[in-house]
């Protein structure tokens, strides 16, 4: 009798695999959901550094959120930030590339050049901010402002192995993931980065 | 100088932090909006194409199929079996041809005639002694 109760529950989860199927869904659906939620300001900022534009910064960000959940997804969840990143940088870098070329095509065209700052504006970012601009709040401003200026300044790896490691808080083996290269190289490149740095901004930061 | 470094980690770390804090809500509303967006496409995605993975066997059958044909239709095997085929048509033809002629009662009533005639001429040319 025994031997049938656990044949007749065997097939009815071979009968009804749907609940369980939907659960590990939803399951999954959730993480992912809570992965980029947790993610996205962080990269934002991170792009918005690299390409000094809003607009553009969203946009990488978008389809760097799109590429992970379309191809990646199904990977585990450790390996989302390395390759979510990975993904990003490649947007930043092939958007900074079509900027370079538009540059070059626009100086040669005749007529007026384009000129980002009479873009439409979007109503929702004239929106007051609800904290209040206190001067400490201005000064962190100001620091960060100059932190991103010296950042531009970068070589691209440097900047990169940077942003990842300090601003995201990667391991070097995850920022090594990221950035496609060794773990030394990492460690190189960001060390020089904090050396050219602390040499940028010196005093007076 | 690491703890120099220490330092300017730190500071630069909190800077960003607080940066990320203080995005206004039209950036953050727009982050929202392109999340709920990555997921509506992930979610949607129909189960026939699921990845490049499930159509590779597909595809390389089709391939070998298609290469087998323009092979076979390019090789000089091909043509001679061609000729081959046309030459049997042709015999076949023939031999039903044949086959029809000798079967039919026209065919043997020719025969029967023809038989009359050579023992009429041969007997015109070599006329016996009279009996």
């Amino acid at each position: 009798m025994a031997r049938f109760g656990t044949l007749n529950t065997a097939w009815m989860v071979w009968d009804n695999p749907a609940p369980a199927a939907e659960g590990a869904v939803l399951e999954y659906t959730r993480e992912l959901e809570k992965f980029l939620a947790e993610i996205e300001r962080r990269a934002f900022r991170i792009a918005q550094v690299a390409l000094r534009d809003a607009d553009d910064a969203l946009d990488v960000v978008q389809d760097a959120m799109l590429k992970l959940t379309r191809s990646y997804a199904s990977r585990p969840s450790a390996e989302w930030r390395p390759l979510f990143y990975r993904i990003l940088e490649n947007g930043i870098r092939d958007l900074q590339r079509r900027r370079t070329v538009r540059k070059r095509v626009m100086a040669w065209l005749p007529g007026p050049k384009e000129d980002p700052d009479n873009e439409a504006q979007d109503p929702l970012e004239n929106v007051a901010d609800a904290a209040p601009a206190i001067p400490e709040r201005l000064m962190q401003a100001q620091a960060m402002q100059k932190l991103e200026e010296s950042l531009r300044a970068l070589p691209k790896r440097q900047r990169e192995a940077f942003m990842l490691r300090n601003f995201e808080g990667m391991d070097v083996a995850e920022t090594a993931s990221a950035m496609a290269c060794s773990e030394g190289s990492v460690k190189t490149h960001y060390s020089r980065a904090v050396h050219a740095l602390r040499e940028q901004l010196g005093e007076v930061w | 100088m690491n703890e120099d470094n220490d330092a300017f980690e730190m500071r630069s770390r909190v800077l960003f932090q607080d940066s990320v804090e203080g995005l206004d809500f039209a950036v953050r509303s727009r982050l929202t909006q392109a999340r709920n967006t990555a997921l509506d496409a992930a979610a949607t995605r129909r189960p026939w194409a699921l990845g490049w993975k499930m159509w590779t066997p597909a595809a390389g059958v089709t391939a070998a199929a298609v290469l087998g044909v323009a092979l076979w239709m390019g090789s000089p095997l091909h043509h001679q079996a061609a000729t081959l085929a046309e030459a049997q048509s042709n015999f076949e033809d023939l031999d039903l041809l044949a086959a029809s002629d000798e079967g039919s009662p026209d065919a043997l009533e020719m025969l029967q005639d023809d038989i009359d005639f050579y023992d009429f001429a041969d007997k015109a040319a070599n006329p016996g002694p009279a009996a």
